[in-house]
């Protein structure tokens, strides 16, 4: 082989190796007692393996420039995955397979999952609740994420398009509010609610006898309920409740009991 | 043909048009946030430059239009005309171009040293293509193995013991239009070595179609009205 030779044209495409087409000193397999491994002429094993002699780096360069002409680029504005999430809340993900055997097909490919932030829709505080109902498991309450993975129809674009259509679904219906949702039970309920609550209940029932034993002026039940004591015990006791036993929840309701019941004396 | 390239948009402002190329319209619309149209580059007709001329390039790069994507168009760089432009074999199409956040190629193989040149190719078409690698990285290998009887009859005390190794290799991608994506995959997967299969990821990234906008009730409820008050 000449020297200044172009070795893309030696190998422009993939093709079993040629022990008088490539000028390198090879040897491979295993040797004889005492011996070295055998040359490349002959050599059954280097034409089994697969080769990249078609792929140096300078055939891969100008495969690439050629290419470049048609690839497009990505917009400059979406460099964050925050943006992308602003301007694209919806994400599609879908697998394709490649592989050698008697078919091309994968049976595993027509899965589409579909993703989306609850924050991004347009819900209301009712509609996002039923929704987190309706849709169960789908739902993960640290990501705020919505995943929808459909495999019902034998083909991809189906099942994106039952999967758009779920989401349809969801989204309207949730917006519905049925006439048997007016039965929902304190159990049903996903957070705690102060208002009409026995802790409500209990602390101004104590309020209104304290006030009542000292003999000092009436007070209402509103005007009980609007005082900054009875906030304070209302934000600790929902924060305790809903986000679980902290030592800042609990020190903040220690604090709120003792105002409430005029306990400073007692530290 | 020529190419064009979105750029950022002002909240709220028009963009002005500039020297948009020969039979491009260019219309701009104040739209609150960011919008843009990415024109796809198709390949014409004709056969694949250089190298690849006894295999056919397969038909045009045409999608699905997604009619709920609101783009809107406007000029691209003065260098990129000129280069699509001299180029016959693509073909700029008007639809919006298909975006993927990210581009998972996973390749399996029974010879670790196969893979390694395969993940030296892949990254360097990645690299010259212009495409942002995020990660590549080696999952651990699996073993398959499992035990039959040495003879077709009886000598139950004799087996003989098989094993298929796995080895994987992930590649990760990030930031691809569909155009792009198109052509780096089909690149990758005609050099495929033998014996080599591969599983592709793609996260694409989509707008809230138009009918999740707003609840449909509002406007029912409007209809149902009008209609019995006419």
């Amino acid at each position: 082989m000449a020297v200044d030779q172009d070795w893309s044209n030696v190998y422009p495409t993939a093709a079993a190796f040629n022990p008088s087409s490539v000028p390198l000193p090879i040897r491979m397999g295993y040797p004889v007692k005492r011996g070295v491994p055998p040359p490349k002429e002959g050599n059954l094993e280097l034409i089994k393996i697969p080769n990249f002699l078609h792929l140096t780096p300078p055939a891969i360069k100008k495969h690439c420039t050629a290419l470049k002409d048609f690839c497009t680029e990505w917009p400059t504005v979406l460099d964050s995955d925050e943006k992308c999430e602003q301007h694209f809340p919806i994400e599609i993900e879908t697998v394709d397979y490649v592989s050698a055997g008697l078919s091309v097909r994968n049976p595993k490919a027509r899965v589409v999952t579909l993703r989306v932030k609850l924050s991004k829709l347009n819900l209301d505080d009712h509609a996002k609740k039923k929704l987190i109902k309706l849709v169960g498991e789908r739902y993960c309450k640290d990501t705020d994420m919505l995943t929808i993975t459909t495999d019902r129809c034998p083909l991809r674009r189906q099942n994106y398009d039952y999967g758009m259509y779920l989401l349809t679904v969801l989204y309207h219906e949730s917006w519905k509010t049925e006439m048997w949702e007016n039965e929902k039970t304190e159990a049903d309920m996903e957070e705690y609610i102060w208002e009409n609550s026995p802790s409500q209940k209990n602390a101004l029932d104590t309020l209104l006898r304290i006030r009542a034993a000292e003999k000092t002026t009436e007070v209402t039940r509103e005007e009980l309920l609007a005082s900054g004591i009875v906030e304070n015990y209302k934000t600790s006791v929902v924060a305790l409740k809903n986000e679980g036993e902290t030592e800042n929840n609990v020190l903040q309701y220690k604090e709120s009991v003792m105002k409430l019941l005029n306990l400073q004396a007692l530290q | 043909a020529l190419s064009f390239r979105g750029q950022l948009y002002g909240a709220g402002t028009a963009g002005s048009c500039r020297g948009g190329g020969g039979g491009a319209v260019g219309k701009m619309a104040a739209w609150g946030g960011v919008s843009r149209l990415w024109r796809r580059c198709c390949q014409g007709p004709g056969t694949f430059p250089v190298n690849y001329s006894s295999r056919d390039m397969p038909k045009q790069y045409r999608f699905l239009l997604n009619k709920d994507l609101l783009w809107v168009q406007f000029s691209g760089l003065h260098t990129d005309l000129h280069r699509h432009k001299d180029n016959s074999l693509v073909s700029i199409s008007d639809e919006p171009d298909t975006l993927y956040r990210k581009l998972s190629v996973l390749v399996k193989g029974h010879d670790k040293t196969v893979l390694d040149s395969y993940e030296y190719f892949a990254v360097l078409a990645a690299k010259e293509l212009g495409i942002s690698i995020e990660k590549v990285h080696e999952p651990p290998r699996k073993i398959e193995r499992f035990t039959l009887l040495k003879s077709i009859h009886i000598f139950k005390k004799h087996r003989v013991q098989y094993e298929m190794r796995t080895h994987y290799r992930c590649l990760e991608l990030k930031h691809l239009t569909g155009s792009t994506a198109d052509v780096y995959l089909e690149y990758i997967q005609r050099n495929l070595p033998e014996g080599v299969a591969m599983e592709i990821k793609k996260t694409k990234l989509e707008k809230l179609p138009e009918h999740i906008q707003k609840p449909v009730w509002d406007k029912l409820l409007s209809v149902e009205e009008t209609a019995s008050t006419s």
